[in-house]
């Protein structure tokens, strides 16, 4: 028992000095923030000039061209109203809103340009056009079908350098859409005035409701955040920690400490030991990271409030959360560290640990993806089995409990059937890695593995 | 031998990995308070050996006793063990690492801290202390590596090559305290296939080639059955005696000499008489024994 704690205490103390440790623990956060924010505002960007847009008008008396090229130029007069979306704004939206934000300001500045059809035919004109954008003049243009108006399967046409632009097809489609329904509507009678208050769109409010019917505050996504955060955090947490206790087996094993080791314990103590000290300095972290938290929550946010700062609307957490992080962690944690101990036994190189711990890797990559399917349905039948899996269980688990708390039974099943799975991976962790580490020379394989387990 | 005083005693061990069988119904006792030699050619099955008595590995058959008893991880606490594939933290200090290595050892407290100082200083390393071991040189390391098998003053010690990669003053200071421990009684197994050590070192030998043994003994008891009845000789004259193949059997001439095999039935009386009677003059008469080195090479080329 000494020994144990002579390890545990080793590992720990020489693992919590490390400049790894130290730059983790101020990295850490950052990287999630990086991790969550970013992409939503590099998909906010727009790089390059104005979109140059040519439109063809083929309806009678040309109605439709001074609506479709308002519409588009009125979205920059909007744009210029509400300002950039700030960062806040932005991680605070609903994902939809988010989207939407992302794709105004994407979208750019359009340049509209009316083309006189004359007595030119259609394919006369779509060849100028077209050898244009060939010469990069223009963007793209729309072709507007004379029965438009009329007829409700004519399609209009848009052609373009680059469609893959999504954002900008989906505005123009937006835009056109909106010119099209104005004139039907002036055709059936109504009067200009009225349309726009007619369109005005419908503004959602979410009120979460809980298993007992109670509702809750009204959630701006931030919910949806958080539950990212969580999963995304375990991630990150399970697979840093993971090749820490890799990169430990290794070290032992290249340095040949390991026979002096094993002639002073069982090697069951010294894999253990290593496990709870590498476990430990992870916990040290997230504790860190935890309080961290906290101190924001309760005395930076509200300053900023005073200070005129938006209120930014933090999740609430009930306490259970907290035991069930921690539960789920040190499974995901121990099942994957055990994965590790493995597969450092078998190998004699650091090089040759990171390519055989690839696969370990994608399955903890697969449970993270695995998550937003099971955001969006966490009561789906497809995500009570995903959760059900030992090695997702950890992040697709606790993005039940966060999104929608499943019944105590299905979370006590997944626990369960994690144990028992951690339990299993311990102890053939063990039989290979009290022969593995005393194997120098070459890699270790598959059949080797299996007599090791096997022997006595 | 009487197995009563024996540290280690190995009882018909055998020990296999899939095809390959490294150590093949061995067995062998060490008296207490003595230095016994494991010798053998590389991969021979020492280190398998050394890695069961210290309770690493288990033997397939065969029992193993130490101190009187089974081997447990209790019995570990009383065994030192200096492997010949070895290593430290790298990025450990010094004087924390052998705290470490002595808490292992369940010696922990004080009582680590005043024998890492002491050990220390004897051997030179007190100024690197509190540097990482990555710092150390080899030879350095190496002497760390020694003070992690004798920190806990084991009753046992094991060392498996420990002079391999010293340098000649490092061999001397260690082999010193190597013997002051054999005289505070403690009994140490020293395996190496360095001959000229071993010669000079154990008390008793035990050669074991290609998973087997085949010598087993005290030095003295080795050399006397070894010996071939060989005489090396100076001489100024006493040709005729060399030629007479009633007395010698065989001769082999050197620069600074003549190295005779005397021939069945003579012994070195006859020869000295013949070449007394010879009026050779003698500068040198010696009887040679054997060295470890010759028995060593016999033994293993013969087992080919």
């Amino acid at each position: 028992m000494n020994k144990l704690v002579a390890i545990i205490k080793r590992e720990y103390l020489q693992k919590v000095r490390t400049k790894f440790f130290v730059i983790m623990t101020i990295l850490g956060p950052l990287m999630l923030v990086v991790f969550t924010i970013v992409p939503g505002l590099l998909f906010s960007m727009k790089a390059g000039g104005d979109t140059r847009i040519a439109i063809v008008d083929q309806t009678e008396g040309v109605k439709l061209y001074d609506s479709i090229r308002n519409s588009l130029l009125k979205l920059e007069r909007d744009q210029e109203n509400n300002k950039q979306p700030g960062i806040a704004d932005t991680a605070n939206g609903t994902t939809k809103e988010r989207m939407e934000t992302a794709g105004k300001s994407m979208t750019g500045n359009f340049q509209v340009e009316q083309v006189n059809s004359g007595r030119r035919s259609l394919d006369e004109i779509k060849r100028e056009l077209n050898a244009r954008i060939g010469r990069d003049e223009l963007d793209g243009y729309l072709v507007i079908p004379p029965d438009i108006l009329s007829n409700s399967e004519s399609k209009a046409s848009y052609y373009g350098r680059n469609v893959g632009d999504v954002f900008t097809r989906g505005q123009i489609e937006d835009r056109l859409n909106s010119a099209v329904r104005r004139q039907r509507l002036i055709k059936e009678g109504v009067k200009d005035q009225d349309v726009d208050a007619l369109s005005e769109p419908v503004d959602l409010a979410t009120y979460p409701v809980n298993e007992k019917g109670e509702e809750g505050a009204e959630d701006s996504g931030a919910g949806f955040a958080m539950v990212f955060i969580i999963a995304f955090l375990i991630y990150i947490t399970i697979l840093l920690y993971g090749q820490v206790v890799l990169g430990a087996i290794i070290e032992e094993k290249e340095t040949r400490i390991a026979e002096i080791l094993f002639s002073s314990t069982r090697p069951i103590q010294i894999m253990f030991g290593k496990l709870i000290g590498v476990s430990l300095m992870a916990l040290t972290q997230l504790m860190i990271w935890g309080v961290a938290f906290a101190a924001i929550a309760l005395y930076v946010m509200p300053a900023m409030a005073a200070q005129g700062f938006e209120d930014i609307n933090l999740p609430h957490l009930p306490p259970f959360f907290f035991v069930y992080f921690f539960l789920f962690f040190l499974l995901g944690y121990f099942m994957y560290a055990a994965i590790y101990v493995l597969v450092g036994s078998m190998v004699t190189t650091a090089q040759e640990g990171g390519q055989l711990a690839m696969p370990v890797v994608f399955l903890l990559v697969a449970g993270l993806y695995l998550a937003f399917p099971v955001i969006r349905a966490p009561n789906s039948s497809f995500a009570f089995w995903v959760s059900m899996v030992p090695f997702f269980a950890p992040i697709t688990m606790m993005v039940r409990i966060i999104s929608q708390t499943p019944p105590f039974w299905q979370i006590a099943l997944s626990l369960l059937i994690g144990i028992v799975t951690v339990v299993l991976l311990l102890w053939l962790a063990s039989r290979i890695y009290r022969i593995g580490m005393l194997m120098y020379g070459k890699k270790a394989t598959i059949p080797e593995v299996l007599r090791w387990v096997k022997q006595s | 031998m009487t197995n009563d005083s024996a540290t280690v005693v190995l009882d018909h061990i055998t020990k296999s990995f899939g095809e390959f069988t490294a150590v093949s119904d061995l067995s062998l006792a060490v008296r207490a308070g003595r230095i016994y030699g494991l010798l053998g050619p590389n991969g021979a099955g020492k280190t398998t050996t050394i890695r069961m008595i210290v309770n690493i590995t288990a033997p397939d058959s065969g029992w193993i006793t130490v101190f009187g008893q089974q081997i447990t991880p209790e019995l570990q606490d009383r065994i030192g063990y200096l492997p010949e594939e070895r290593g430290l933290y790298k990025k450990m200090k010094v004087g924390e690492q052998l705290k470490f290595f002595a808490a292992l050892k369940n010696v922990t407290g004080k009582e680590a801290d005043q024998r890492v100082d002491r050990w220390l200083t004897r051997l030179k390393l007190m100024e690197w202390k509190s540097k990482k071991s990555s710092e150390l040189s080899k030879g350095m390391q190496q002497k760390v590596q020694f003070i992690t098998a004798i920190i806990h003053e084991p009753e046992l010690l094991i060392l498996d090559e420990p002079f391999s990669g010293l340098d000649p003053v490092n061999v001397e200071v260690l082999k010193e305290i190597i013997l002051e421990l054999k005289a505070a009684g403690k009994t140490i197994i020293f395996s190496t296939h360095q001959m000229e050590v071993a010669e000079k070192i154990c008390d008793d030998i035990c050669l074991i080639n290609r998973s087997r043994k085949v010598l087993e003994g005290s030095i003295r008891e080795v050399k006397r059955s070894f010996s071939r009845n060989a005489v090396a000789l100076r001489l100024v004259g006493g040709e005729s005696v060399l030629e007479d193949r009633a007395f010698i059997s065989n001769v082999q001439r050197h620069s600074d000499g003549v190295e005779v095999l005397l021939a069945e039935g003579a012994t070195p009386q006859t020869l000295l008489k013949e070449l007394l009677a010879a009026d050779a003059t003698i500068e040198r008469f010696e009887m040679i024994e054997p060295s470890l080195h010759d028995i060593f090479i016999e033994k293993v080329t013969e087992n080919v």
